[in-house]
């Protein structure tokens, strides 16, 4: 499959603070989930592939267009919901929605209207006077109603209430499911990881510590409980242990260790995948 | 199209065979008649909380075992499945289920003789619960 977005040796120093070198691509039809702590980069990772932020080092590919590039030549593949957007404060909703509409030749209005009345959005109010949950739910609209091939989305369910997240996820799957697309969405709620993604991009201090496929990673975490006597250097996978427990990051390997050598586990037990995010970041 | 399929994390069974034989189970026993939509790849990988990769995988296997298939621009739909393939669905399902008890005896140490003796038990008292119903 050919890639929508690349990025190849990406790197930025802001202050103290280094994210990469990254190389990543992310190709149509999937859903990536950008996860990690806070200050772990992922803000600056939207804003690098939205060229809102210069990289010191490397390149970015939107469908193979150099973001260096004219943004002329690949914004309009991309649609980018950022967590404060600036310059917003003093316009109306009604306001934001005319300027933005006539920056996008493929804008949906009717899917726009549709979703300002069923999240209730007061698109009268000045964008400074709305509650958090109200801007949230306007960017949303704003950002998914340009109609574009692909979605950046930072953060964009952080403020809702359980219906609007629910609603918001079950319009992204809609939206998936039209034609080719694409989202990439920086979140920290397990619901949107769970519900929508198929990858899982972890960033750790600045680092890509790994894109996981969603099943691949939970199938290769297990706990196992001994009644045998445990080794006590490591075995192989071993991530963690608690007296007879192991918890295991490679269950292959550690199962082929255990079978290989005699030892014989009592009962074994899934990982959640919230549990196992933790320890990723750790 | 809400599908009652219920995932096990704990099975060492791969996630996508647990879809494949779900769907073979609701085809086989009719729930799902000939003709009937599917939920989509995405809509499917939503309500069950996993990718669209295992999805798909699980799609794929029962499109080429003749249970489902997928019109260009429409959707996937439950396809004719003949009786024979109806029936050999209903006994390895059956089966499945018996090798995984005969699993569990045999990991406490069970003979041949004391498993089969334990599967007449519960045969038997299944049938005694019945009557006692009716």
């Amino acid at each position: 499959m050919h890639a929508w977005i690349s990025l190849k040796d990406v790197q930025k120093r802001i202050d103290e603070f280094s994210l990469g070198p990254i190389t990543i691509d992310f190709e149509p039809g999937t859903i990536t989930a950008l996860i990690g702590e806070n200050g772990s980069g992922k803000t600056t990772f939207c804003k690098m592939l939205m060229h809102l932020v210069k990289q010191d080092q490397g390149e970015v590919y939107v469908h193979d267009k150099n973001t260096r590039e004219d943004a002329d030549t690949w914004k309009q593949y991309i649609a980018y919901q950022p967590q404060k957007p600036i310059g917003y404060e003093v316009y109306t909703g009604s306001q934001l929605q005319t300027f933005i509409s006539t920056w996008y030749p493929n804008w949906d209005q009717e899917r726009f209207e549709q979703i300002v009345e069923d999240l209730n959005i007061p698109l009268q109010k000045k964008f400074s006077k709305m509650s958090e949950g109200a801007q949230q739910k306007l960017l949303f609209a704003l950002t998914i109603a340009r109609n574009t091939d692909i979605l950046l989305l930072d953060e964009p369910t952080a403020h809702l209430d359980i219906p609007s997240k629910r609603y918001v996820i079950d319009t992204l799957v809609e939206w998936m499911d039209e034609k080719e697309r694409m989202i990439i969405i920086s979140s920290h709620q397990i619901d949107d990881i769970k519900k929508l993604s198929d990858y899982l991009c972890v960033l750790h201090g600045g680092e890509v510590i790994g894109t996981f496929e969603k099943e691949t990673l939970q199938e290769s975490f297990k706990q196992y409980w001994f009644r045998d006597v445990l080794p006590s250097e490591p075995i192989p996978g071993e991530r963690m242990r608690q007296d007879n427990m192991i918890l295991s990051e490679n269950a292959a390997r550690t199962e082929a260790y255990c079978t290989e050598h005699g030892l014989a586990w009592e009962t074994e037990a899934h990982v959640d995948l919230e549990e196992i995010i933790t320890y990723l970041l750790e | 199209m809400y599908l009652p399929i219920k995932l096990t994390k704990e099975s060492r069974e791969p996630i996508y065979h647990q879809i494949e034989q779900q769907l073979q189970t609701l085809i086989a026993s009719g729930f799902l008649a000939p003709g009937n939509a599917l939920p989509s790849i995405r809509v499917l990988a939503k309500e069950l909380e996993i990718s669209v990769i295992t999805t798909r995988r699980a799609y794929q296997n029962l499109e080429a075992n003749g249970f489902i298939e997928t019109k260009q621009g429409k959707g996937t739909f439950v396809s004719e499945v003949p009786d024979d393939i109806r029936k050999q669905v209903k006994s390895d399902n059956v089966l499945d289920a018996m090798q995984e008890a005969v699993h569990i005896a045999h990991t406490y140490d069970y003979t041949k003789t004391e498993m089969i003796e334990l599967f007449t038990k519960a045969v038997e008292s299944y049938y005694e619960e019945k009557e006692g119903e009716s």
